[in-house]
């Protein structure tokens, strides 16, 4: 007995483990985004994001004020100012090539009857025997510690973007219907398919998974073409059309599938009650499918949700039409490349599939196990 | 009754171009560098009221300068203005104009898809005479003019494509200072700069970022490159032929500027990060080097709109400056420059496209961009004082004193060659396949368009 | 707002409609032939050889329209040339055949069939099994689902990420590479490495296929009977046999729907491509290779239909298969 319960915590163990390991390999790439979405552009640049904790090291170069700003000392034309804000140095230069020569407090020539010193709060003095000329100032390199740093600001840059409130409107009206109207149809659909006898049934079943490698890309000329023939044109009305026969193969191949496991019981005693095939697909059929219902609405919303193509396409592109996807991609400038405004803006464009996940997830849950306790 | 009602049809357009001007970024009138004239000269109100849509890629900052210049149309005619832009512009514009709603005019990033769809009949041929008009007030008129001339369905050569907004390629970034402290000179001629590579790379130090990485357009710097070597290595009409196919790509002299431009890249101590990792480098990234202390480079080749990818605060003039991208000095060959724009066509019949276009001819639309930024233009009577900063009107001069001018040749290629089989090879070239196999691997596909 | 009570007008009237659509049609057929009387016989035969279309209607109408019309345009498109105006007849095809990148893009695409598809289910499965019983259990499932729920530019942007490179003298931003130099290797360029490289794409359809695989085949695990499972632990069966002998058999349809589901994926994988390499360093995939022809540089919409019936041929195995599965069911 002891032995069966040591295997058995032995086994708990592993399964923990395992689903750590799995958890933080699949969660790693997503955090590292979400810490990079807190940082500003340089410091993506400059460090990973596993370094964000730690203070780095950075150089970087600062200018000494120009000649407008000598002042008299007796023989000596003086320069002096101070670098850093706040924060202490480690140490500085005045070549690119070698930024990190000399110590704080190190007296250096610069040139002919020039000195400059440099203190480990930033205050510089340079000196010289010549009046200094010309405005631009020289150019000092300061090796600092830069502490932690973690900005919102790449947050508030999406979250205020112009348009944002309308893109979001747009894309609830765009994705609402898509996802209610393709689980309608398909629902039933997958009934027939599943319990109806008739011919051609695998047919068509077959059909309907040849339907699904469709490439979304050949529909794209001939469907606007088609619409714009019978004045549809480039509207909502398009794209929750396009949208709903988009999704609609894997909505009726997950759902029939699903419908077969039905227990056959149940459905041949309501028929022999008398129930009609209505009745049965109503009170029957449409509850126990309520996981599979909710698994694909997930899916079907998120899909919707994270699409640009088809709204582009099909919606247009003008600035009242924008989903959010589009005001995101805008924000990325035409020619991209800003990682800090993509980290920011691909979270707020997961957070409302995650909300609907999680809140969803309640449902499936509750469903999964109604289906469990009468199925079998 | 109807007088009545065009009055006050009139009366709306003058309140709503009222209300317009109060949004204009230049108050017109106010500053006399801006030919106001020009302006002036636009103001009817024959299309009042009616609209265009106006579809391009620019995004984000680009779109808001493109509006700004825009606003003065609308200002000045009371037409509305409709433009929308998107990063996958090309892909849609096919798709609208296949599938019958496409936006009254087009701006083409390339001239490659403008041409293909003005074989197709799905652009519409501009008003007569803007070829002249292009060849008269445009410097190097003539190349300007060709940019925008293609084949129609009927088998002619019409203008269909009116250039606006110019990139000059033949640029070379560095650090003033990092020059400085080395004791670098700026090269006047090509052998200048391989010796000054050479020295670089001698100090222990990295001469060069390249970065070819692009997304889906992988390699188009690297086309930059050699069309700028070609043009040193050769003749203007030899380049010409090189683009029409008529010298093969596996020509020799074609090979030889691929090989000169792997002069540079192909070896591991010019560029930064060895000479394999360059196509994976992207081209957005690739100049943050020259911002580095110690500098992960002292050199960097790209088209004038690359300011944009510095990091922030960096100063155009003090801490970072370009040349132009020198010739030999003994291959008596001039000073071409490399040069690309942008181009404007109609794929509507819409009767208000003209006034649009009456616009772009007028010196203003151009000098309410030149004032802002990232805007060069070849339009002579274009007032060169209105430019935003000083270093655009040093390109400017670039752009203007060309002895040779010539465009981006893998514009011009066919586009499943210039923007297809040249990207990739050059994709190849860089990770170590020979110049030969890849100039012929290039041709073959060409061979196949025909 | 609007625009809103338009959206839910138009979630009303659909669902209106559709509800109209099929209690209407089907309570008409129940009169027309009804299940009663001196004919029952000869009417319930008839109502059960309409009522199945009454039901599938607006799905065929629907598919029909968005689907197979384009099929069929895209089979007329491959036979012509660039502009559709001049048949060709099989030339676009005999291009295909002869194209090295053509052959490059398939054999890939074979690649991904064989390597997404298998482990996205088995990591899918592994999950939905080892979570079942944990007490924090929802929570990983939401975690691993997550990527589900990103775009694929969000993904491939991730992803980039993960896989940046830096020269061998910088700080390394990528993840992978931080930690390849820790182990004390050179940095490498993840996503020019011939032939690997395919598999640092893949890994990222497996990422967010999993999530997938595993909501499907949790519900189905949630779905054997608990007397099915409490017999055979009575009977003495170790959790693997338990898992190998008792589960797996009985949740075996699904695990064939969740296969068929990310192979089909898989087919028309596009955007992962797409935005990290664009099919080059010999990373080509059909989907990819098909848009080139279609929107990129000069436009051959007739080559890139050919391309697109290529894919849709390839999945016809799998339509056998379901074709004899759904006999089996019948009989």
């Amino acid at each position: 007995m002891d032995n069966i319960a040591g295997t058995r915590a032995r086994l708990t163990w592993a399964v923990n483990l395992t689903a750590i390991c799995l958890v933080v390999l699949w969660t790693i790439p997503t955090f590292g985004l979400l810490v990079s979405s807190f940082r500003n552009a340089d410091q993506i640049a400059s460090s990973g994001w596993w370094d964000a904790l730690f203070a780095t090291q950075s150089v970087d170069y600062k200018r000494a004020e120009g000649a407008d700003a000598q002042v008299r000392e007796g023989d000596t034309y003086v320069i002096a100012g101070d670098l850093l804000q706040d924060g202490k140095l480690s140490s500085w230069g005045i070549s690119s090539r070698a930024p990190a020569a000399y110590q704080p407090g190190e007296v250096v020539d610069v040139d002919e009857g020039q000195q400059l010193t440099v203190q480990e709060d930033g205050s510089y003095r340079i000196t010289s025997s010549n009046r200094f000329e010309g405005r631009r100032g020289m150019r000092i390199f300061l090796t600092t510690s830069v502490p932690p740093d973690f900005t919102l600001e790449n947050y508030d840059r999406v979250v205020t973007a112009e348009g944002l409130g309308r893109a979001f409107l747009n894309t609830m009206t765009v994705t609402i219907p898509a996802t209610v109207i393709p689980i309608l149809v398909a629902a039933f659909a997958a009934y027939a398919l599943a319990w109806m006898q008739f011919p051609g049934r695998a047919i068509l079943v077959a059909c309907v998974v040849g339907l699904l490698v469709v490439p979304l890309q050949v529909s794209l000329i001939p469907l606007l073409k088609l619409h714009n023939a019978i004045g549809l044109g480039k509207g909502y009305m398009g794209i929750w059309l396009a949208h709903t026969a988009f999704g609609l193969p894997l909505a009726i191949y997950l759902l029939r599938n699903y419908m077969v496991g039905l227990p056959k019981e149940v459905i041949e005693s309501a028929r022999v009650d008398g129930a009609t095939e209505f009745q049965i697909f109503r009170r029957i059929i449409l509850p126990l499918s309520f996981p599979a219902l909710a698994s694909f609405a997930i899916f079907q919303f998120l899909w919707v949700w994270n699409d640009l193509l088809v709204a582009t396409v099909f919606l247009g592109n003008s600035q009242d039409q924008l989903v959010m996807t589009g005001v995101l991609r805008e924000l990325l400038g035409s020619r991209g490349g800003d990682w800090e405004i993509l980290a920011a803006s691909a979270f707020i464009s997961i957070s409302v599939p995650l909300i609907v996940f999680f809140a969803m997830q309640k449902y499936l849950v509750r469903g999964l196990l109604a289906g469990s306790v009468k199925g079998g | 009754m109807k007088k009545l009602l065009t009055l006050s049809c009139a009366v709306c357009a003058l309140s709503g171009s009222v209300a317009l001007s109060q949004d204009l970024v230049f108050e017109p009138g106010d500053d006399d560098r801006f030919d106001w004239d020009s302006y002036n000269a636009l103001k009817s109100d024959e299309f009042a009221g009616q609209s265009i849509r106006v579809f391009g890629p620019w995004l984000g900052q680009d779109r808001v300068l493109v509006e700004s210049v825009i606003d003065y149309f609308e200002a000045a005619t009371g037409i509305t203005v409709d433009y929308s832009g998107s990063d996958s512009f090309e892909q849609q514009v096919v798709i609208d104009a296949e599938a019958g709603s496409p936006p009254d005019i087009g701006v083409f990033p390339q001239p490659g898809l403008a041409a293909e769809l003005a074989r197709k009949g799905q652009l519409k041929p501009l008003a007569e005479g803007t070829e002249h008009w292009i060849v008269d007030n445009y410097a190097a008129g003539e190349s300007w003019a060709q940019y925008g001339n293609y084949l129609g369905p009927d088998g002619e050569t019409h203008q269909y494509g009116f250039p606006f907004k110019a990139d000059v390629k033949s640029l070379v970034w560095y650090v003033p200072e990092n020059f400085e402290d080395a004791g670098y000179e700026v090269p006047e001629t090509m052998e200048d700069l391989k010796t000054l590579t050479e020295q670089i790379a001698e100090d222990g130090e990295t001469p060069w970022c390249i970065g070819l990485g692009s997304g889906g357009a992988t390699g188009w710097p690297a086309t930059d490159w050699v069309e700028d070597m070609m043009l040193r290595n050769n003749s203007p009409e030899d380049y010409d032929a090189w683009v029409k196919n008529e010298l093969p790509f596996d020509d020799p002299k074609v090979i030889a500027a691929i090989e000169d431009y792997g002069w540079f890249s192909r070896q591991d101590d010019f560029v930064s990060g060895g000479a394999q990792a360059i196509a994976s480098i992207d081209f957005r990234d690739s100049p943050k080097g020259l911002f580095d202390f110690p500098p992960q480079c002292y050199l960097h080749k790209q088209a004038s709109f690359i300011p944009s990818f510095f990091p922030d605060g960096v100063e155009i003039g003090t801490d970072v400056d370009f040349f132009y991208l020198p010739a030999y000095a003994d291959k008596d060959l001039g000073q071409p420059v490399l040069g690309a724009g942008t181009i404007f066509a109609q794929l509507t019949d819409n009767p208000v496209n003209a006034a649009f276009f009456e616009f772009l001819e007028s010196p203003i639309a151009h000098e309410v961009w030149m004032a802002q930024r990232g805007f060069l233009t070849p339009y002579t009577k274009a007032n060169a004082d209105v430019y935003g900063d000083p270093t655009l009107k040093k390109m400017g001069d670039i752009l203007t004193s060309a002895t040779t001018f010539r465009f981006d040749g893998s514009d011009l290629m066919p586009g499943s060659i210039g923007a297809g089989a040249f990207w990739t090879g050059m994709v190849d070239y860089a990770s170590g396949k020979s110049a030969r196999d890849v100039a012929q691997q290039i041709q073959q596909q060409w061979n196949t368009l025909k | 707002m609007e625009q809103f009570i338009y959206a839910a007008g138009t979630i009303l009237v659909g669902v209106f409609a559709c509800v109209t659509w099929f209690w209407g049609s089907n309570f008409i057929l129940d009169s027309m032939y009804p299940a009663r009387g001196a004919h029952a016989g000869r009417n319930i035969k008839r109502a059960n050889l309409i009522r199945p279309w009454l039901f599938l209607g607006p799905a065929l109408l629907i598919l029909g329209t968005y689907l197979v019309y384009p099929v069929a345009d895209s089979i007329w498109r491959s036979l012509h040339d660039a502009d559709g105006a001049e048949w060709v007849g099989m030339a676009n095809y005999r291009w295909l055949a002869s194209d090295p990148k053509f052959r490059e893009s398939i054999l890939n695409n074979l690649m991904w069939l064989v390597v997404v598809p298998s482990l996205s289910t088995f990591f899918g499965l592994l999950v939905a099994q080892i979570t079942d019983r944990l007490r924090w259990g929802s929570f990983a499932k939401s975690m691993i689902f997550m990527p589900m729920a990103i775009s694929f530019v969000g993904a491939g942007v991730i992803w980039k990420f993960v896989y940046d490179y830096r020269g061998a003298d910088q700080e390394q931003i990528g993840l992978l590479n931080a930690l390849w130099t820790g182990m004390g290797f050179d940095p490498q360029t993840w996503l020019t490495l011939p032939f690997w490289n395919n598999f640092f794409l893949m890994a990222v359809l497996i990422w967010i296929q999993t999530g997938f695989a595993m909501v499907i085949l949790s519900a189905a695990l949630r779905g054997i009977s608990e007397e099915t499972i409490e017999a055979a632990i009575l009977d003495g069966a170790n959790p693997w046999q338990l898992f190998f002998r008792i589960k797996v058999p009985q949740i075996w349809g699904t695990i064939a729907v969740v296969w068929t589901t990310i192979t089909i994926v898989v087919l028309k994988v596009f955007d992962i491509v797409f935005v990290m390499t664009n099919g080059q360093w010999g990373t080509q995939v059909l989907a990819n290779f098909m848009y080139d022809w279609m929107f990129r540089g000069s436009p051959d919409y007739g080559r890139g239909s050919a391309i697109a019936l290529v894919i849709m041929i390839l999945v016809l195995p799998i339509m056998i298969w379901n074709i004899r599965n759904a006999r089996r069911e019948m009989n």
